[in-house]
């Protein structure tokens, strides 16, 4: 892989070849409106044009099952530790999520390929596996988020699947990576809803400065702080951010020039997802304070019930609506994760500037592993809190080795050049590779030795 | 039947120009311009080098790998272990 910080003048070999494809004219239309912008010193115009991947594996990430376990946090232990946990790991997944995005920048390749290709066969097919598994358990997640929001509204799980197959149809129809992107960012910024819901429980300073309090960890079962210690890592830094911000980034088109700007769009991301998430925490403290039930007594369409109860129906409503939203988002953002390690393992055509006819791998993929998920949530009984923060648990205890071969890659100056990883990058990730291993491994232990009656709960 | 719009003959005109537009390579190019080279699917497909594993190196990565595992057996025991 040649590495080039500099605009690339038109070889006469690549004018002979006849295989440039559509994917190279859309991809080409997008880098021309780049270019004109950085020209013409557009700085604003030019950041809105490199935004995106980072703000979408930021935003996606607070997904349904991370909504549900920051408002359990909340709920559960108060603001405390989580207050300042949650910004902490956003700034550990924008340490993740910069590595990520420099890579495809750097490379143009995806994630997937670029394990299967530099590390063999063997490890590509795992890292893909591992991230189908999680994908699949995720994606049920999020069809029970939206499932949740909607039953707020009366409405149940077949509209639930409707909505989310409907909105993965709708965000491949054009052809396009800027169609697509654009409608998955249009549908993200309503993650907002979860701060609106947190103003609306107007929660009162005293309220939340009690609820700052740490002793409230001493109450309750170990295996449920982990649990949910586990669920938060998970809902920040996840197998399907790293797959997704490096595959989007080189399907956009991002060179090292724009890494800067890449840097600001994932900054961002990890700003805004910490904020809203802050807002999921502080909905959930809410009902704490008001003695509202245990954990499990959350499931189906209890958390903007419980809200409605003690804050209001605008924070019920609110919140519902939220839970719909961040569900949506994270069906896009993670199907189409799953669509490009697909195609990027398969080694067949693997972009939103393909048609389903070029790249009929990567659309049915897309479609596919969401229909299969859609298709679980129909099942009646399903315990759906459960689900929900064990899908993150289950991300956080497969991170560590997507995590390893990331840092290896960003680490490797045969690929990356002057790109490469400087020491205090490595420092954060291998301390995030620690934190993250801990939580996962602490919560998987305790929960067997449990289920195995070697410990009591 | 209605006689020839006003739009027709801009129609006519653009049809024109686009006859005798830029040739085929000019337009490669000018696309070819605003991609770097290594972005072009035709170079994507070539794989990269393969990078050597030390036996240490391979071997944390194989212990990893089986950790994970195993600690994720663990979590999906325990998941099933609580709803039955």
């Amino acid at each position: 892989v040649s590495v080039s910080t500099t605009e690339t003048t038109p070889s006469p070999q690549l004018l002979d070849q006849p295989l440039l494809t559509d994917e190279d004219n859309a991809r080409s239309h997008d880098r021309a409106r780049v270019h004109d912008a950085r020209r013409q010193r557009k700085r604003w115009r030019l950041l809105w044009l490199l935004i995106g991947p980072g703000i979408l594996a930021m935003l996606g990430e607070n997904d349904g099952p991370s909504m549900i376990a920051y408002a359990s946090d909340g709920a559960q232990y108060g603001l405390g530790l989580f207050v300042i946990f949650i910004p902490v790991l956003f700034v550990m997944a924008f340490v993740c999520q910069e590595m990520s995005m420099r890579i495809g920048a750097v490379t143009h390749r995806g994630y997937g390929e670029l394990v299967l290709q530099r590390y063999g066969k063997l490890w590509g097919w795992f890292g893909a596996g591992d991230l189908c598994l999680t994908n699949l358990v995720t994606l049920i997640a999020e069809f029970v988020a939206i499932r949740v929001g909607l039953a707020y509204f009366g409405l149940g799980s077949g509209v639930a699947v409707l909505l989310g197959l409907a909105l993965v149809l709708f965000s491949l129809s054009g052809g396009r990576y800027w169609r697509w992107e654009r409608t998955v960012l249009g549908l993200a910024i309503f993650n907002g809803l979860f701060l609106l819901a947190a103003i609306l429980v107007r929660p009162h300073l005293s309220t939340l400065a009690s609820s700052l309090s740490f002793a409230r960890f001493d109450h309750g079962s170990l295996n449920t702080l982990l649990l949910l210690l586990a669920a938060t890592v998970g809902a920040t830094v996840t197998p399907w951010m790293i797959f997704f911000q490096q595959s989007a980034s080189a399907d956009k088109g991002m060179t090292p020039a724009d890494i800067g700007h890449g840097r600001y769009d994932t900054a961002l991301g990890a700003v805004l997802a910490a904020v809203f998430g802050l807002g999921a925490l502080i909905a959930g403290a809410a009902l704490m304070s008001h003695h509202g039930p245990g954990i499990q007594g959350f499931a189906g369409a209890g958390f903007p019930r419980a809200l409605e109860k003690v804050a209001g129906g605008a924070a019920g409503t609110v919140f519902a609506l939220g839970l719909v939203e961040a569900g949506a988002v994270a069906i896009l953002t993670i199907s189409a994760s799953t669509a490009y390690a697909a195609g990027e393992c398969v080694g067949v055509s693997h972009s939103f500037n393909t048609s389903p006819r070029t790249a009929s791998l990567f659309h049915a993929a897309n479609v596919g592993i969401a229909l299969i998920a859609a298709v679980v949530i129909l099942i009646p009984g399903a315990p759906l809190l459960s689900i929900a923060l064990n899908a993150n648990v289950l991300a956080t205890v497969l991170l560590p080795v997507s995590l390893v071969f990331m840092v290896m890659l960003a680490n490797d100056k045969g690929l990356m050049g002057r790109w490469a990883n400087r020491r205090s990058t490595n420092a954060i990730a291998v301390t995030v590779l620690v934190l993250v291993s801990a939580c996962g491994t602490a919560y998987g232990i305790d929960s067997f030795l449990q289920a195995i009656h070697l410990l009591g709960s | 039947m209605s006689g020839p719009q006003p739009d027709d003959s801009l129609r006519a005109g653009a049809a024109a120009s686009l006859q005798a537009g830029p040739p085929r390579e000019q337009l490669l190019e000018e696309m070819i311009m605003h991609l770097e080279r290594d972005q072009l699917v035709v170079e994507t497909f070539r794989p990269v080098s393969r990078a050597e594993l030390g036996p240490y190196a391979g071997a944390a990565l194989w212990a990893l790998r089986i950790f994970s595992v195993v600690v994720s057996l663990m979590v999906i025991y325990a998941f099933v272990a609580r709803l039955s």
